[in-house]
């Protein structure tokens, strides 16, 4: 039996090779494009996952990737220059430095170290920086994912409210501060605000990212409103393992207007952003002379 | 209810007096003096004004104090010239480029070319992006003016709502961030937003940054709030004769008063701050050049 899909949720993969065939297209036009590098330090089997979807999104989206593991015992020094290598490399179109990696590695000084322009994931200061001043095109890509969700529903961003809890450096911080360029009023919520309930029952759209299972029940969303899932929390259920998000999906699907599946909501779309801040970063290099 | 007036002047003399010490502390202990330069391009009356009274501020606490007055002219390869020289400079721990600056000077391109340990103003891309993540970065003056205020009347605001209005560059964003680091749970309202006053009632600390004069009003404030106003505007003051003009700020003083629990006064509250707190910058870009404790109060 064909099973309609329910419209109150929102399609993280279709989103997805959405944007991957715009990104194709560009590339397509460009002909010989520039590499991404992928950047492993250690052994990390759960890092293996993200890259080969990242490596998976790359080819759909018509871009070169490159796959580097270095050794768990390389020095920061080493890294540094290697990156900085990269940075002076036309051939590199964008640098992707995986976490985590290995406690004698300051993973912040090396994406300080990787080029604004071939930032493609958005972590260097100076982008991030960029991001606070509401230039947007090049942010970090779960809190990009989470901006392009809200708009596919079709909302008008300006002037709405909306609840984002979970302060991280990598979600929730860039992702308010979009929402903010986008002309909504953002409320951040963390683990010591008093009450998250009495600011997410207000909010037209709730973003959440705080790693914790089912955190979110019906009871703390205004009837109609979207909820954004940034989570992935891996719980044991009947004996199985199950991917589930900070949100109690069943649940609160029977409030919310819109939600976004765990998986299959903002993960996917994660992966398509990445390749659009690649092409972002190429017409900045172009722009710049670099290639 | 009668609100607590949080001094600006007074709270600011303190900050000087505690920047004072540290400098002494560094001359005596380690023979370093912290040197603050100050750039100014053009003969704006307003600026000439400022870089003044930040010059001797910066004497009176024992610090070096370093003007560079450049012809309203000068070009932009010159301008870059004299940044480099002064972060080349290790007798120099701040620079600070008075804006705005001539029309014919990218601000952008001048002020990113500043090193970001020595920008004093914390508007280098990076010390954006740095204090966006919570990350160690020189923050800028007036909201860690604002902030030093909170702290000294709350002792901590962790868990306290926060609503900060308006959402620029220099006084919102920034603000926003801090308190976010100290743990409130903050709202950033702005012209867009659809119900300020409603949102703004939810607060027990407001941050009025928004440039519209007396725009707040009393009702839109919870009893007991903290108010804080960042905002100066100058209007016509025909009761106190003709041509007389007055300074107000964002918050409609009278009436908030009359309910919160703490405000600051304009003028008189957070402006003297902003220059105590470039001082205090100074001081703190001094000791992490020099791999030295970070003096305590002074930063974010």
């Amino acid at each position: 039996m064909n099973v309609l899909p329910d419209h109150r949720l929102i399609d993280g993969k279709a989103v997805k090779s959405r944007i991957l065939t715009q990104v194709n297209a560009y590339t397509k036009l460009q002909g010989n494009m520039p590499r991404l590098v992928s950047i492993c330090i250690g052994n990390n089997p759960e890092v293996a996952v993200y890259v080969r979807n990242q490596e998976r999104g790359a080819q759909q989206a018509g871009l070169p990737f490159e796959q580097l593991h270095w050794d768990h015992e390389i020095t920061q020094e080493a890294c540094k220059t290697q990156i900085l290598a990269m940075n002076d490399d036309p051939s590199v179109l964008g640098i992707i430095l995986q976490r985590p990696v290995p406690d004698h590695i300051n993973v912040r000084s090396l994406q300080s170290a990787v080029h604004p322009l071939k930032d493609v994931e958005g972590m260097n200061p100076a982008s991030i920086g960029n991001i606070v001043y509401s230039d947007v095109a090049l942010a970090p890509c779960t809190a990009a994912a989470s901006v392009e969700l809200i708009k596919e529903t079709g909302l008008d961003l300006k002037g709405l409210e909306i609840v984002m809890i979970g302060h991280s450096e990598i979600v929730g911080k860039p992702a308010a501060m979009m929402l903010m360029a986008e002309g909504a009023t953002v409320t951040v919520c963390h683990h010591m605000t008093r009450s998250v309930a009495m600011h997410s029952r207000r909010a037209d759209v709730v973003v959440v990212a705080v790693g914790k299972p089912h955190l979110i029940g019906p009871e703390m969303i205004k009837p109609g409103a979207v909820v954004i899932d940034i989570g992935i929390n891996q719980i044991e259920q009947d004996g199985e393992t199950r991917i589930v998000g900070d949100v109690d999906t069943k649940a609160v699907l029977a409030v919310a207007g819109w939600i976004t599946p765990v998986p299959g909501g903002v993960g996917p779309v994660t992966v398509a952003i990445l390749m659009r801040n690649a092409i972002v970063a190429h017409q900045r290099q172009v722009a710049a002379g670099w290639i | 209810m009668t609100a607590t007036i949080i001094d600006g002047k007074e709270f600011a003399a303190r900050v000087r007096g505690q920047v004072a010490l540290h400098v002494a502390r560094l001359k005596a202990d380690h023979g370093i003096t912290p040197g603050l330069a100050v750039v100014l391009v053009g003969e704006d009356p307003a600026s000439q004004v400022y870089v003044r009274s930040k010059g001797k501020m910066t004497v009176e606490v024992g610090m070096k104090s370093a003007e560079y007055r450049l012809d309203v002219e000068t070009s932009e390869a010159d301008l870059l010239k004299v940044i480099e020289d002064l972060n080349n400079n290790p007798d120099i721990h701040g620079i600070l480029c008075q804006l705005p600056l001539p029309k014919h000077l990218n601000e952008d391109l001048i002020i990113n070319s500043i090193s970001p340990a020595k920008d004093v103003d914390g508007f280098h891309i990076s010390n954006v992006g740095l204090l966006g993540t919570g990350q160690k970065s020189m923050v800028p003056c007036t909201p860690l003016g604002c902030l030093m205020m909170l702290r000294d009347h709350h002792g901590s605001i962790s868990g306290m709502n926060a609503v900060v209005v308006g959402r620029s560059n220099i006084v919102g964003k920034p603000m926003a961030q801090l308190l976010l680091n100290d743990s409130a749970t903050v709202t950033i309202a702005h012209s867009r937003t659809k119900d300020l006053a409603d949102v703004v009632r939810g607060a027990d600390i407001v941050v009025a940054a928004v440039g519209r004069p007396e725009m707040i009003l009393g009702d839109w404030i919870k009893l007991g709030a903290t108010v804080i106003d960042v905002g100066i505007n100058r209007l016509d003051a025909p009761e106190k004769g003709e041509g007389k003009t007055k300074l107000v700020g964002d918050v409609h003083f009278d009436s908030c008063a009359a309910v919160a629990g703490a405000i600051t006064p304009v003028p008189g509250g957070v402006g003297p701050m902003t220059i105590a707190c470039l001082l205090a910058n100074t001081v703190t870009a001094c000791c992490r050049a020099n791999g030295l404790a970070e003096p305590e109060g002074l930063t974010a």
